[in-house]
C-alpha cells in the first residue's frame, strides 16, 4: 500500500486539530511522532522490498472498482519517501519540546503533516498536473508555518515567500499548460514520447526555461533565491530545518530531476546541462560568499543551503551516472546535517533567546550535546573525511573531472573550501572562547530536542563510514532511474 | 473578439493590483474574472467557465466585500498617484505580449500530436480520470484553512 505515504498524513492532519482540542500536547506529540516513525519504518523494509525488482506502478482501488489514482515507486521516489520521513521524524522528536511555548500544537502539527504529505505525493505522482498540486499543497502548509510564531518579521517573511513562490507556481503552470496544448495529454510517460515524436526543440527549450524559472525559484537557486533567507531564518527551527533540509529539495529538486531527465531527456553536454551547471556554480559561490558575512546563525545557515543546492544541482545537471549519483547523495546528506544544524540553532535560540552570533561565545561550556552535535554537522557540510558530506562532494568532484569540465571542480573545491571556512567562524563564535556573562545560567536543550539532534548527529558519522552501503542500497537504484533518461518513462510508466 | 477579452482580463486585473481603496480592487477583480469566464465559455470550456463566474467573481467577491465591510475603518483611502503614471506602462506592457504571441503564433506553426476529443460528462472526466487530482485539491483546501487557523490563532502563547 504505498497509498499510505499520502494517506496516512493526510488522514491524521484533518483530525489533528480536533486532537490538539482534545489533548493539548500529549496526543498530538505521541501521533504524530509515531505516523512518521511508522512510515520511516515502512520505506525502510516493505516499500524497499517492492522496488527490489526495479519500480512499481501501482493503481487503487475502491470497493473493488478501480480508481485512477496511478502512484509510481522507483528507487528515485523511495529514494525521497525514505529522506522526507527520516528528517521529518527527527523534526517531529524536536517539536515535542520546542513548540511547547508556541501553543496550539495540534494546528501545527496538522500543517506539518499536510506539508509531509504534499511532499509524498508530489514525489509519487506520475501525471504533471498532480506534481504540481501536491507541490501546492506542501507550499500553502509552508507559508502558515514560516509565520507560525506570529511576529512583525515571521509575517513579513511569509509574505515575500508566498509572493514569490505564486510567481514560481505560474511559472510551473504555464509551462504545463504548454505542454498539454502540445501533447493533449499530462502523464509522464505521454508526454515524454509526445515530444520525442514531435522532436520540436523550440517548445522543449521554452517549457525547460520555464521549469528552470518555477522550480529554480522552489529550489531558491541563485538569481532567483530572494525569498529563502528571510523564509527560513523566520520560521520555527523545526520547520527551518523542513524547509532547508526537505521542501527545496522535494519540489525544486526532485520536480526538475524527474521533469528533465525522465521526461524532456537531458543529456550530458547539451544545452539544459549547461544552463543547470552554471546555475549550480553561481549558487554554490554566492551562496557561500554572503554566508561568510552574516552574523544571524539561521541566517547564515540558510545562505548556506543556497550554496549546498548549487552542489546537488550541479551533479544532476551534469547528467553522467556519476555526476547523479554524487548530486543525490549530497542531497541525502544535506537533508541531514542541514536539518541537524538547523535544529542546533534552535537549541540555542531555545536557551540563550538569541540568533545573533556576536552575543554567543563558549555556549559548549553549558551545552555540551548541541556544541558536539554542531560540531559534527559543521565539518559535514565542510566535507571534512570521513564524515558523509566528504564523501558525497567528493563523487560530484570525480565526475565533473571525468567529464573534463576541471574549472567546474576547481569551482566546486573552492566552494567547499569557503564552506569550511563560514563554519569554522560559526563555531567559533557560538561555542568556543569565553562564556558570556549573560550565559552562565543557561541549560542543555531539553529531552527530545537532544536525542533528535544526536540522533542525526550519529547519522551523519555513519553515513560517512558506511557510506558504500548507502551508495548499494539506496543510491544506485535512485541513480539508474534518472540515468535511464527518457527510455525509463517510455518502459515502465507506460502502462 | 478574444483579443479585446483579453485587454480587459489584462486591463482589469492590473486595476486590481494598483488600487488602493480594498472595495475597488476586489471589484476589479470580479470584473477580470468575469472577462476570464467569458473566455473559458468561448473556448468551449463551459464548466472551467461556470465555476470562474460563480466561484471566483461570485462567492469569492462576496466574501471579500463582507470582510472588506466589517473590518473598513472611518474615512477614504486616498489613491496613490503613482498607479495612474505606473499603469498605462504596465498596460501598454501586457498588450504588446499578447499581440506578440498571437504573431508569432501566425508565423510558427506549432506541431501537436493528434489525441481523440475527451468525451464524458464533466462529473465523469473529474472523478473517472483526475481522482487523484480531488485528493491533491483536498489537501490545497485543508492546508489554507489549517494556515488560516494558525494565523488567526489567539496570540497568547499557550492558546
Amino acid at each position: 500500500m504505498i497509498f499510505l505515504f499520502i494517506a496516512v498524513p493526510f488522514i491524521l492532519a484533518s483530525i489533528m486539530p480536533l486532537i490538539g482540542k482534545i489533548s493539548r500536547r500529549f496526543l498530538p506529540d505521541l501521533l504524530s511522532n509515531l505516523a512518521l516513525f511508522f512510515l520511516l519504518i515502512y520505506a525502510m523494509t516493505i516499500a524497499r522490498q517492492l522496488v527490489s525488482g526495479g519500480g512499481v506502478v501501482h493503481q487503487l482501488y475502491f470497493f473493488g472498482a478501480p480508481l485512477n489514482i496511478i502512484l509510481l515507486l522507483d528507487g528515485f521516489s523511495l529514494f525521497m519517501l525514505f529522506i522526507i520521513s527520516l528528517v521529518s521524524f527527527a523534526v517531529t522528536l524536536f517539536s515535542i519540546d520546542y513548540m511547547e511555548h508556541y501553543g496550539a500544537k495540534g494546528i501545527y502539527y496538522a500543517l506539518l503533516l499536510l506539508m509531509i504529505g504534499g511532499m509524498n505525493g508530489l514525489v509519487l505522482a506520475t501525471d504533471l498536473f498532480s506534481i504540481y498540486l501536491f507541490l501546492e499543497i506542501a507550499a500553502v502548509a509552508s507559508y502558515g508555518l514560516v509565520a507560525y510564531g506570529l511576529g512583525h518579521d515571521e509575517l513579513e517573511a511569509s509574505f515575500k515567500y508566498l509572493m514569490l513562490s505564486a510567481v514560481a507556481s505560474g511559472f510551473i503552470l504555464i509551462s504545463i499548460s504548454i505542454i498539454f496544448g502540445i501533447v493533449g495529454s499530462l502523464n509522464l510517460s505521454d508526454v515524454a514520447s509526445g515530444l520525442k515524436t514531435l522532436n520540436f526543440k523550440y517548445a522543449v527549450g521554452f517549457c525547460s526555461a520555464l521549469f528552470i524559472l518555477g522550480f529554480g525559484l522552489k529550489a531558491a537557486i541563485v538569481p532567483f533565491h530572494a525569498w529563502l533567507p528571510d523564509a527560513h531564518p523566520s520560521a520555527p527551527a523545526p520547520i527551518s530545518a523542513m524547509l532547508s533540509g526537505l521542501l527545496i529539495k522535494v519540489s525544486g529538486i526532485y520536480a526538475m530531476a524527474r521533469v528533465f531527465l525522465n521526461v524532456f531527456g537531458l543529456q550530458p553536454h547539451d544545452y539544459l546541462s549547461t544552463v543547470l551547471m552554471y546555475l549550480g556554480i553561481i549558487s554554490m559561490l554566492v551562496g557561500a560568499i554572503i554566508a561568510l558575512g552574516q552574523n544571524d546563525i539561521k541566517r547564515m545557515l540558510a545562505y548556506s543551503s543556497i550554496s549546498q543546492i548549487g552542489y546537488v544541482l550541479l551533479g544532476i545537471g551534469l547528467g553522467t551516472p556519476l555526476g547523479i549519483m554524487g548530486g543525490l547523495f549530497h542531497l541525502f546528506n544535506h537533508a541531514i546535517f542541514k536539518a541537524l544544524l538547523f535544529l542546533n540553532s534552535g537549541s540555542i535560540e531555545n536557551s540563550t533567546g538569541t540568533r545573533a552570533l556576536d552575543k554567543m561565545g563558549g555556549l559548549a561550556k553549558r551545552m555540551p550535546i548541541t556544541a558536539a552535535t554542531s560540531a559534527i554537522g559543521s565539518l559535514s557540510i565542510a566535507g571534512i573525511p570521513p564524515l558523509n558530506g566528504f564523501w558525497s562532494k567528493l563523487i560530484i568532484i570525480i565526475a565533473l573531472v571525468e567529464a573534463k569540465m576541471f574549472a567546474f571542480a576547481f569551482i566546486a573545491v573552492l566552494a567547499s573550501v569557503i564552506t569550511l571556512w563560514y563554519y569554522l567562524i560559526l563555531q567559533r563564535r557560538a561555542f568556543f572562547g569565553k562564556l558570556n556573562e549573560t550565559w552562565k545560567n543557561i541549560k542543555e536543550a531539553p529531552f527530545w530536542m537532544s536525542v533528535s539532534t544526536i540522533i542525526l548527529g550519529l547519522l551523519c558519522i555513519i553515513i560517512g563510514i558506511a557510506f558504500p552501503i548507502i551508495i548499494k542500497s539506496w543510491l544506485k537504484p535512485a541513480t539508474d532511474v534518472l540515468s535511464a533518461g527518457i527510455i525509463y518513462a517510455l518502459n515502465l510508466l507506460g502502462f | 473578439m478574444h483579443l479585446f477579452l483579453l485587454i480587459g482580463l489584462v486591463a482589469f486585473s492590473i486595476l486590481a493590483i494598483l488600487l488602493r481603496d480594498l472595495l475597488k480592487a476586489a471589484i476589479s477583480l470580479a470584473v477580470a474574472s468575469i472577462f476570464l469566464s467569458v473566455i473559458f465559455f468561448r473556448l468551449n470550456a463551459p464548466y472551467a467557465g461556470v465555476f470562474e463566474i460563480s466561484v471566483v467573481a461570485g462567492l469569492i467577491t462576496v466574501l471579500f466585500v463582507a470582510t472588506i465591510a466589517l473590518t473598513r475603518s472611518e474615512g477614504d483611502v486616498r489613491e496613490s498617484k503613482l498607479p495612474m503614471i505606473l499603469f498605462p506602462f504596465f498596460f501598454v506592457a501586457f498588450i504588446s505580449i499578447i499581440i506578440n504571441i498571437l504573431i508569432v503564433r501566425h508565423l510558427i506553426q506549432i506541431p501537436t500530436v493528434s489525441i481523440p476529443p475527451v468525451s464524458g460528462s464533466f462529473g465523469e472526466i473529474l472523478w473517472r480520470q483526475r481522482t487523484f487530482d480531488i485528493i491533491g485539491q483536498i489537501g490545497v483546501i485543508f492546508a489554507g484553512v489549517f494556515s488560516v487557523l494558525a494565523l488567526f490563532r489567539s496570540r497568547g502563547r499557550n492558546g
